[in-house]
């Protein structure tokens, strides 16, 4: 059990390599199901990782997460359908739409304290869905998003479950090396500082306005980019995908997994989504919301047992001392 | 030589309650200048007025030339207030009226929205005092402008919408273009007003605490205020936030300024804690450091932000002779980098051998002032620590 910094890199590499080599083992008929599934975990895997750095990070709690996923998937299909545009120029747009309403909603709001701003994006996300349902001219309401067309890749449309894996696990490595970087920046510290104590954050000189915009724009902007992914995975959307639970679930992920480090939130939506699949089959057909409840038996035993999550921040915040004390002494010897 | 800073005649009240009474104070540069009082004095208060944590209720404080918060006349206020009243009221009739009549329903439960936020805010910022009507002002033309465009872009990009009734009737629809611009140039007028900083000057202004730190004013804190679930060294990295530059776009690039400033800071935060002997700690969490540790991490945090004057709140409370002989020591030597240190104390021992000159508050009222020893022999300072009759050491 020795936390030296290189093992979990190695662990990471060695899931990467699984997750790369899966679609190839041969596992008959279950195969496309299996990938469904995980591919599904993947994209919860993005969207906690970008949650997790408004209440992980900065500290603050976020209810209307699923408004900016809800953004992102609406901008995707309509900019899909309308005008055809190329996956590479989507997902862009819909992360930069997302981030824009970050930004429109934070800037006055974020000056709100904890749970009247918990209660702002609450009603920011009901409102979304609220604008979703009812502007027909644009979304079409209730009859929802059908018929996006299938992203293209040069020229080459995805049409099976193991090209949807490649491009979610791509993303997700896209997004994961840009939270690695932000955590690992003045400006994660800065997150990090206001989280731990505002009036010591702002005593060393970070804004507390423009940073908490920051993390919340930055959220918004994978948020939404999830979204957009979903959009182009499901093919169709509607406003029924995009209710409060969706923004519930996933803060259940990152408390699970342990608020603030991302291996753990990563490793909580890893457990958490494909088990709802295991439930889906384990549970009878009439007791099938019942998982719901098993949801929060795990989280209630969660609190009790290991109340910080599966890997706690401080956990990989000693881990990267570590490895800092590693890079600094040895470039020093 | 001037001075560093500069107070002048600086009040503090909160509600009836004056907690800082006409204080002047001045600080030279690589002086080290020490407050005392009984508990209560309102010496705590004072720094946070320094520090603009607080909004001074009058007075000035100049640092290095630079006025931090400027005095508010209480007949400008009056004023002001009378204004925001009347705007606010009107606004607060003008919109759902407005709204119910020319706006499609969605748009009609977006603004309701934001006008339930609007009130909360004002709610919340009531128990603020100051800045309140500012944001009033803020708000409401957020709102009115917010409107107006939605108002614009329907008018101009609906021919014929077949949810909106008003919409589909032309005379309304010519007739709702006036309110369109009344509301339009309405906000524009309170965007003036705003601008030209009005409304800003009226209420004297404040620097926000993070500037202060910037322009090289740091402290530390009577409760130790660390951010206890990072490493010591990311303490003092967080310490240095203000003289780094790499903002968002830099960091997702991980460009070479980047990661040289990274290693630079990296280099400087092991510096400040060799500084005050926390080298071999570097890589714990402050959590597990010891109390006195924590002390002296707060101290280098504080002097990672390379400042010109270091307040110290306290720093020798709960320390052992031993350790707060190092205190000393170190502070010594933080004077002589250059840095002007302004020190509260109730150690009397670690004043008297410490600082060049004393102010003495009481009842946040200034008693004293003068080297530490006529501080020592003066009698207003020793009944105000024992209630007359005996030395103070």
């Amino acid at each position: 059990m020795s936390l030296s910094p290189k093992n979990p890199r190695v662990l990471f590499l060695a899931i990467l390599f699984l997750a790369v080599i899966l679609p190839w083992i041969p596992l008959g008929p279950s195969t496309n199901y299996l990938l469904r599934v995980l591919t599904s975990a993947v994209l919860y895997m993005i969207l906690a990782l970008g949650l997790n750095i408004v209440p992980g990070f900065t500290g603050l709690l976020d209810l209307g997460y699923v408004g900016f996923y809800g953004i992102g998937a609406y901008t995707s299909g309509l900019l899909a359908i309308h005008y055809d545009l190329s996956l590479w120029v989507i997902l862009p747009l819909a992360a930069a739409n997302g981030a824009l309403w970050g930004v429109l909603l934070g800037a006055p709001t974020l000056r709100l304290t904890g749970d009247y701003f918990a209660i702002v994006t609450f009603g920011f996300s009901e409102l979304v869905v609220l604008l979703i349902r009812n502007e027909l001219w644009l979304t079409r309401g209730p009859m929802g998003l059908p018929g996006i067309p299938p992203p293209a890749i040069f020229g080459y449309a995805l049409t099976q479950g193991w090209q949807y894996f490649y491009l979610a696990l791509f993303l997700l490595l896209v997004v994961l090396v840009v939270v690695v970087r932000l955590e690992n920046s003045r400006l994660g510290r800065a997150w990090f500082a206001i989280r731990e104590d505002e009036t010591a954050a702002q005593c060393c000189g970070i804004s507390l306005i423009r940073y908490k915009v920051m993390a919340f724009a930055a959220s918004a902007a994978i948020g939404a980019m999830g979204g957009a992914f979903y959009a182009k995975w499901f093919r169709f959307i509607h406003p029924d995908m995009f209710k409060f639970w969706e923004s519930i679930l996933i803060l259940c992920l990152i408390v699970f997994g342990g608020m603030g480090s991302i291996a753990g939130t990563m490793l909580g939506a890893l457990i958490l989504i494909p088990l709802t699949e295991v439930l889906r089959t384990a549970l009878p057909q009439s007791m099938f919301n019942a998982r719901y409840l098993i949801y929060g038996l795990l989280l209630v035993l969660m609190m009790r047992l290991r109340p910080e999550g599966l890997i706690p921040f401080q956990l990989s915040r000693s881990r990267k001392a570590e490895q800092a004390k590693a890079r600094l002494l040895g470039g020093e010897e | 030589m001037g001075t560093l800073l500069k107070v002048k005649k600086l009040s503090k009240s909160f509600g009836g309650l004056q907690a800082l009474k006409e204080i002047t104070l001045k600080v030279a540069p690589e002086q080290i200048v020490g407050i005392i009082g009984p508990n209560g004095a309102g010496k705590t208060t004072f720094f946070n007025c320094l520090s603009c944590l607080y909004h001074p209720t009058g007075g000035e404080i100049k640092f290095d030339n630079i006025p931090l918060a400027t005095p508010i006349s209480t007949a400008a206020k009056r004023r002001v207030r009378i204004f925001a009243w009347i705007f606010l009221i009107l606004g607060l009739i003008r919109l759902p009226l407005f709204w119910s009549f020319f706006l499609p329903q969605t748009f009609y439960k977006v603004e309701l929205f934001l006008l339930g936020l609007f009130i909360l805010s004002i709610r919340f910022l009531l128990v603020r005092g100051l800045m309140r009507h500012e944001i009033w002002a803020w708000g409401l033309m957020f709102i009115f402008l917010l409107s107006d465009v939605c108002f614009a872009l329907l008018f101009l990009t609906h021919q014929n919408p077949p949810a909106y009734i008003v919409f589909t009737h032309v005379p309304l629809r010519y007739m709702a273009m006036p309110w369109g611009v009344a509301g339009g140039l309405f906000s524009l007028y309170f965007a003036g007003v705003l601008c030209t900083g009005r409304v800003r000057r009226l209420y004297g202004f404040r620097t926000s605490p993070d500037a202060v730190c910037r322009m090289g004013l740091a402290r530390t804190f009577q409760n130790i205020r660390l951010f206890f679930n990072l490493s010591v060294l990311d303490n003092v990295k967080i310490g240095r936030h203000g003289r780094m530059h790499s903002g968002l776009g830099k960091t997702l690039l991980k460009t070479r300024f980047q990661r040289k400033e990274e290693a630079s800071a990296e280099k400087e935060g092991l510096h400040f804690l060799r500084f005050v002997g926390l080298e071999d700690k570097a890589f714990d969490l402050a959590d597990t450091l010891a109390y006195g540790e924590q002390r002296r991490l707060e101290i280098a945090r504080a002097l990672s932000s390379e400042p010109k004057l270091l307040l110290l709140d306290e720093p020798a409370a709960g320390m052992n002779a031993r350790e707060s002989e190092k205190l000393i020591q170190l502070v010594r030597k933080i004077r002589e980098g250059g840095i002007a240190v302004l020190i509260i104390e109730h150690d009397m021992k670690v004043m008297m051998n410490l600082a060049d000159y004393i102010y003495v508050f009481d009842y946040g009222r200034l008693i004293a002032e003068g080297t530490p020893d006529a501080v020592r022999e003066n009698q207003k300072v020793i009944d105000a620590y024992l209630g007359g009759g005996q030395g103070v050491c």
